[in-house]
């Protein structure tokens, strides 16, 4: 299930947290090896000062943190018109009615336990769960639209899944790795669509009532 | 998307662009209000730069008796709808907050003595420059009524919850410089200014039919426009076309 944590209620969720930032230091320096900031084993950066929402795929059974992205307006400040403006030399969208989504990581704990077919299934699973999230948060709040900046190997990703995007601006090599901008459309049909890749029909966010305070996933961090 | 455009929303994005003052602001509010068929429309601003030490920024359409009295009970230490909205991205359901209990529930039972619907929605508004807005609306109506009209108005509070936000940044003296325009964006402009639709421009211009109204959404804010024909005529005025050879 997909749970949505707003910057006031982090306190409710500090383990889910900080296993996230964890995630992303994992993911986005040791393994990816992108120019990010990383203390203590942790990885932030000013946006997510910027009371972003965040998406966590949180296994239903465990608690244990699957994966996460991170949704930001673009009436404030985000990353693709602040740090990526590169990609659209002719400037970046603007919009009450677009938002962006940045950090999307799967957390890599999930595959190193598993058997490799298992793994891969985690992975998929994982990362439409994640789209649909996004898809449905975006639906509920009116926004008609997503930008995103990501590298070949989200774009593959993207595609497994069947994710229908459209690359805006100027692709461009950042450091080792081609970087792309892209638009997502949120609509209904969208939604069915990754609905029918991941199998996934019915809503993937947890409700209020499912969300759990704590607890669930404290116990399961080693 | 609807073909014939959302009149009540061009009107109020209209009425808030052409206010002058915060006393026009407030009665664009008063307007807003009935025009899109809820109880009562507030606007709160706070953190615009070197304002501080300065008293949040209010538009709203609630009696002043029920604003003197909420600022007498120090209300604002216990307002759900302030504590949480200012740290928020979603819109805020004011049935989030479930069964009332306490001081909560005095306070919005006395809020619906003063005449506040019992139903209500914040849209949080992120400004460039740390600066914070919630833009709330309340309702009286059925709980079922209200989800399906909750959906169906949603993107009109977003764009109004913004273009109020805007609008006070200017009236405060610290207008936004919107964006200009991408080779992108006017490229799709054009096109609709010969008549071409969304899904036309795609064929044009060899993008998703989606990617298309990306780019006029995106274009009609830079301009401050209220709809696509409000954007190609403002863009005629300033001689954005002319640009294009």
């Amino acid at each position: 299930m997909i749970m949505t944590i707003e910057s006031i209620d982090r306190q409710k969720h500090p383990v889910l947290i900080d296993q996230m930032f964890r995630m992303r230091a994992e993911v986005f320096s040791s393994r990816l090896g992108w120019e990010v900031s990383v203390n203590d084993g942790r990885e932030t950066d000013r946006f997510d000062d910027e009371d972003p929402l965040y998406l966590m795929s949180v296994n239903d059974e465990t608690g244990v943190l699957q994966g996460a992205v991170r949704l930001l307006p673009t009436t404030g400040p985000y990353m693709l018109r602040d740090v990526f403006s590169v990609l659209v030399p002719g400037g970046a969208p603007e919009s009450p009615l677009i938002w962006e989504s940045s950090r999307f990581a799967i957390n890599p704990r999930v595959f190193s336990v598993a058997e490799r077919a298992e793994a891969n299934h985690i992975v998929h699973k994982t990362t439409l769960e994640l789209l649909c999230g996004i898809v449905e948060v975006c639906r509920s709040a009116g926004i008609d639209h997503v930008v995103s900046v990501f590298d070949a190997r989200m774009a593959r990703i993207f595609r497994a899944a069947d994710c229908p995007y459209e690359v805006i601006g100027t692709p461009t090599r950042i450091g080792k790795t081609m970087t792309y901008a892209g638009v997502f459309e949120m609509t209904d049909t969208m939604r069915s669509r990754l609905g029918a890749v991941g199998d996934l029909p019915s809503t993937v966010l947890a409700g209020p009532s499912r969300q759990p305070e704590e607890g669930l996933a404290e116990r399961h961090v080693a | 998307m609807k073909l014939i455009e959302n009149n009540n929303l061009v009107n109020s994005l209209c009425e808030i662009t052409n206010a002058a003052t915060s006393a026009a602001l407030n009665a664009v509010m008063a307007s807003l209000a009935s025009r899109h068929g809820v109880r009562s429309a507030a606007y709160l601003g706070a953190g615009m730069s070197g304002a501080s030490n300065r008293e949040p920024y209010l538009a709203v359409t609630y009696s002043p008796n029920w604003v003197e009295h909420y600022k007498d009970r120090g209300y604002v230490k216990i307002d759900p709808v302030i504590q949480t909205g200012m740290r928020r991205l979603l819109p805020l359901d004011w049935d989030e907050f479930g069964k009332l209990e306490g001081a909560l529930k005095t306070f919005f039972g006395e809020a619906a003595e003063f005449g506040l619907g019992r139903r209500g929605l914040t849209i949080p508004v992120h400004g460039r420059r740390g600066d914070r807005a919630l833009f709330s609306v309340t309702s009286d109506l059925s709980e079922r009524e209200w989800e399906q009209e909750k959906i169906e108005y949603m993107r009109d509070f977003q764009l109004l919850a913004v273009h109020l936000h805007d609008k006070v940044l200017e009236l405060e003296g610290e207008p936004v410089l919107r964006a200009k325009l991408t080779p992108r964006e006017l490229e799709c402009l054009q096109w609709i200014s010969d008549g071409k639709t969304a899904w036309e421009c795609s064929v044009i211009l060899g993008l998703s039919e989606h990617t298309v109204r990306c780019y006029l959404e995106s274009c009609r804010y830079k301009l401050n426009a209220s709809s696509n024909t409000h954007a190609v005529s403002i863009a005629y005025q300033t001689g954005l076309f002319s640009q294009i050879v």
